[in-house]
């Protein structure tokens, strides 16, 4: 892959400064930071390459300790680009990419106010991740901010952005809700029932999991990975323990990468059922969505028989799995996935006979391609707005690319399709277990780690049920845990919501909310 | 003196008697849920423990807060004095007719939109703008239907009404009343915030129309605004009942006739219960802007039923 750093090379003679290393599925570069809007806007517009995220880490052993990485993903290989600036203290500024690349809007902000380097021409340049009482100037993932540091409360005011007219009101709903559910604020402005503008403000649940990682080996942290977003601990496990793998070298046992594909299959029926299951109470239509909440027990039930805990967690380690499984539990496998299948199955036919839901779901919520596209909206929530996108297919990990699955898209971009792309997903899941089952090679389940390098970074990378879920591990000298940055498909997915209710009425927006079914745990870390 | 103990008890049963109402439309909900569902005291129990509780209560908050609650049940009552539930009369059916009845409703309703505005907060407002608009939309439906059923009783009193249908054979009343019968179970729907209307379960604010109204209050008030809606729901079941069905009402003035009577009602009631229950269960709530359509096919059958008989004759 040296071919892309030679093509650069002759593209932006000056800008690209240095071949950092190759490794995996990774190259890295290093680029200089005046030119990065420049390659990156070449990258997409002319190689036609992805945009993924981009992060920065506080590595104090370096000359320059600020370094902020690009991930690029290529059109047509399964492989990531990504490029590194680096920066001094002296000069705390980057260039910001969300002018002409919306997406990285959060990503910039995030890195504004956990690290203190200011994205310049960054156009709405809000607090994100702390909020008002949070002191200027103390930024929590500098390696000179100490994990049990006490910071004092201030005051301060957010200023949500005002809509004028006569008529218009605002609607602050949260952070506190009346279910059981997490915090997050929205804040609608509307005139009637119209909504005209939505703002979220979350991250009341920011609990500094990056911070907590410095420092430590990786065998104390796949158990808060697995904690991170409760519905998606596997894939976080999954992605997180990839990422330990690149970074070893360490390879996995064929019959450990078909046992994941396994259980994160599992993880994604759950979800879904119980995804599907929420559009339909929250639409009112308290059968549909009670038949397949018992659908979604069923799964847990499976879970715990398997695994011994009903979310499934400590099933994934680092090295492959814990356990494998027995005759008696693929057999009980097998026959209860396929029972689960047939249920489902007249479920969903029961649900489109129902007019009322149709109805309900058609045409609400409706999020544009180009917007998914722009905001780079990720997982079942880009497929159902025609963006065709699955990690298990473009990358793939685990054993997916031996077994054969469709990646359902659809072009609407409203509540029907997520719905169908959900329905049309959980039909595939089915499938990929009974294909992995009758493909599961012989062998051990796992191997020990090999030892960690020392000043290295890999990527780990899952679709979880939500979407597209990296975890990027980077060692210090040491060999110990430097930055930890957990890019999960909730942070990437909430602020496709503001696009989603617009010219939808307040009474529906509960439904939206349910259908995109983000986490706030996850994207509040 | 032995018909005013009568009409006196019909009026304390249909207000003992609500809750139980209540619990019977949960359990159907349940049943078709897969779920046990809750035993008849629970809802009598959720009301005690409400009366029990201490109110929590806004600073910003005025006397009409304070005097919704009662105007509110205080109303309700009144217009549970106006409805036969076995005898052919009622305690105070003698002061009003059906237009009484409706506002007295409708006076609840004010008072309860007024402290739903009262407190400030958004859900209040939002609930109160939808409860209003939806409201000038359902009361011409409900008064169209009541002059439709006196037009062809000679007659605007409730007991007047059911007296007379009570008399006549069961084809021919249901012949010229099934039209306005359409229209009432409508305006059941919205008048007690079932589903497909508004959903009395969602613990989703922005969504909700009665419940958001009733967000601020607790305790004593919130009991007294629940027990209010479950009465105002068996009221609007006894009218199903016994404007449509009002065989039975008659009773001989002995115990077991009285008994009979009673029994017959009940089966009434729970049967139109199990009705509405089994509707919820098949459909998803509709759009907030469709359910002005919906009343609109209320008011249409109203005035079928009206027009109907103009034409052939009554």
């Amino acid at each position: 892959m040296k071919s892309v750093f030679e093509g650069l090379r002759e593209k932006f003679p000056d800008s690209i400064k240095k071949f950092l290393w190759e490794s995996g599925e990774e190259v890295h570069l290093l680029v200089t930071k005046d030119s990065i809007v420049q390659i990156a806007a070449f990258l997409i517009r002319t190689l036609r390459m992805r945009f993924l995220f981009l992060f920065a880490a506080n590595n104090t052993e370096e000359k320059e300790p600020f370094q902020i990485r690009y991930v690029f993903s290529f059109q047509n290989h399964a492989r990531f680009l990504i490029l590194e600036i680096r920066l001094g203290s002296s000069d705390m500024t980057f260039p910001s990419l969300t002018p002409f690349l919306p997406q990285a809007n959060w990503q910039e902000r995030e890195i504004e106010d956990l690290f203190g380097i200011r994205a310049e021409g960054h156009p709405a340049p809000k607090r994100l991740v702390l909020h008002e009482d949070w002191p200027k100037g103390v930024f929590p993932l500098r390696k000179e901010f100490a994990l049990q540091a006490q910071v004092p409360r201030v005051k301060g005011e957010y200023p949500f952005d005002p809509v004028m007219g006569e008529g218009v009101f605002e609607i602050p709903v949260g952070p506190v809700h009346a279910g059981i559910i997490e915090p997050g604020h929205f804040r609608f402005s509307s005139a009637g029932e119209s909504i005209l503008k939505l703002e979220i403000r979350h991250f009341y649940t920011h609990k500094g999991i990056e911070k907590l990682g410095e420092g430590k080996a990786p065998s104390e942290l796949l158990c808060l990975a697995e904690r991170i977003s409760g519905d998606n601990s596997l894939a976080h496990a999954a992605s997180f323990v990839q990422a330990i793998e690149a970074l070893s070298g360490t390879s996995v046992p064929e019959r450990a990468k078909y046992l994941r594909v396994i259980f994160l299959e599992l993880e994604r029926l759950y979800n879904h059922v119980s995804d599907i299951a929420g559009i339909a109470l929250d639409a009112g239509f308290g059968f549909g969505s009670s038949q397949l909440m018992r659908l979604k027990e069923r799964f847990l039930v499976l879970n715990e028989r398997l695994s011994g805990t009903r979310l499934a967690r400590s099933v994934i380690v680092a090295g492959g799995v814990k356990r494998d499984l027995t005759e008696a539990q693929r057999a009980f496998l097998l026959k209860e996935i396929r029972s689960i299948k047939n249920d489902f199955d007249t479920t969903i036919q029961l649900l489109w006979q129902v007019s009322s839901l149709c109805d309900r779901i058609d045409l609400t919520g409706a999020i544009k391609p180009e917007i998914a596209e722009a905001l780079g909206g990720v997982g079942p929530i880009a497929r159902a707005s025609g963006i065709d996108r699955d990690l298990r297919r473009d990358h793939p990990y685990a054993a997916y690319e031996h077994l054969l699955f469709l990646v359902p898209v659809f072009s609407e971009g409203d509540v029907e399709s997520r719905m169908k792309v959900k329905i049309q997903e959980v039909f595939e899941s089915f499938k990929l277990i009974d294909e992995a089952l009758g493909m599961l090679p012989e062998g051990p389940v796992s191997v020990l780690l090999a030892r960690l390098p020392h000043s290295r970074g890999a990527l780990g990378y899952v679709e979880s049920p939500r979407g597209e879920c990296f975890h990027w591990l980077e060692t210090d000298a040491q060999g110990k845990i430097s930055r930890w940055k957990i890019q999960s498909p909730s942070f990437s997915n909430w602020p496709l919501i503001e696009y989603a209710v617009l010219e939808n009425i307040v009474p529906d927006f509960p439904l939206i909310n349910k259908s995109l079914n983000l986490s706030y745990a996850g994207n509040d870390r | 003196m032995k018909t005013f103990y009568i009409w006196l008890a019909q009026w304390l049963l249909l207000i003992l008697l609500a809750p139980l109402i209540t619990w019977w439309m949960r359990k159907i909900k349940a049943a078709f849920e897969n779920r046990v569902g809750p035993n008849p005291f629970q809802v009598y129990c959720d009301l005690l423990k409400l009366f029990r509780k201490e109110m929590v209560i806004s600073k910003t908050s005025s006397w009409i807060f304070h005097a919704a609650p009662y105007v509110l049940f205080g109303a309700i009552l009144f217009a549970t004095t106006l409805i036969p539930v076995i005898g052919s009369g009622s305690l105070l059916g003698f002061v009003g007719d059906a237009i009484l009845f409706v506002y007295l409703l409708g006076l609840g309703r004010f008072f309860m939109s007024l402290a739903a505005l009262d407190t400030g907060t958004t859900f209040g407002g939002m609930g109160a703008s939808r409860e209003m608009s939806l409201s000038s939309l359902a009361e011409p439906a409900l008064l169209l239907s009541f002059f439709a059923l006196g037009y062809r009783a000679h007659n605007l009193s409730l007991q007047g009404i059911m007296s007379q249908f009570a008399l006549e054979s069961p084809i021919q009343v249901l012949f010229f009343t099934s039209f306005a019968f359409g229209a009432l179970l409508i305006i059941t729907f919205v008048e007690t915030g079932r589903i497909p209307v508004d959903n009395p379960a969602t613990h989703l604010e922005l969504t909700m129309i009665h419940e958001a109204m009733a967000l601020e209050y607790s305790g004593r008030y919130l009991a007294l605004l629940e027990w209010g809606h479950q009465i105002k729901q068996i009221i609007f079941l006894a009218l199903l009942a016994n404007l449509f069905f009002p065989w039975g009402l008659e009773p001989s003035p002995n115990l077991f006739g009285i008994a009979g009577s009673f029994l017959f009602f009940m089966l009434k009631i729970f049967f139109l219960a199990l009705v509405i229950g089994w509707i919820e269960a098949h459909t998803a709530k509709l759009r907030l802007f469709r359910v002005p359509d919906l009343l609109a096919i209320a008011f249409v059958l109203a005035a079928l039923s009206l027009l109907g008989q103009l034409i052939i004759g009554r």
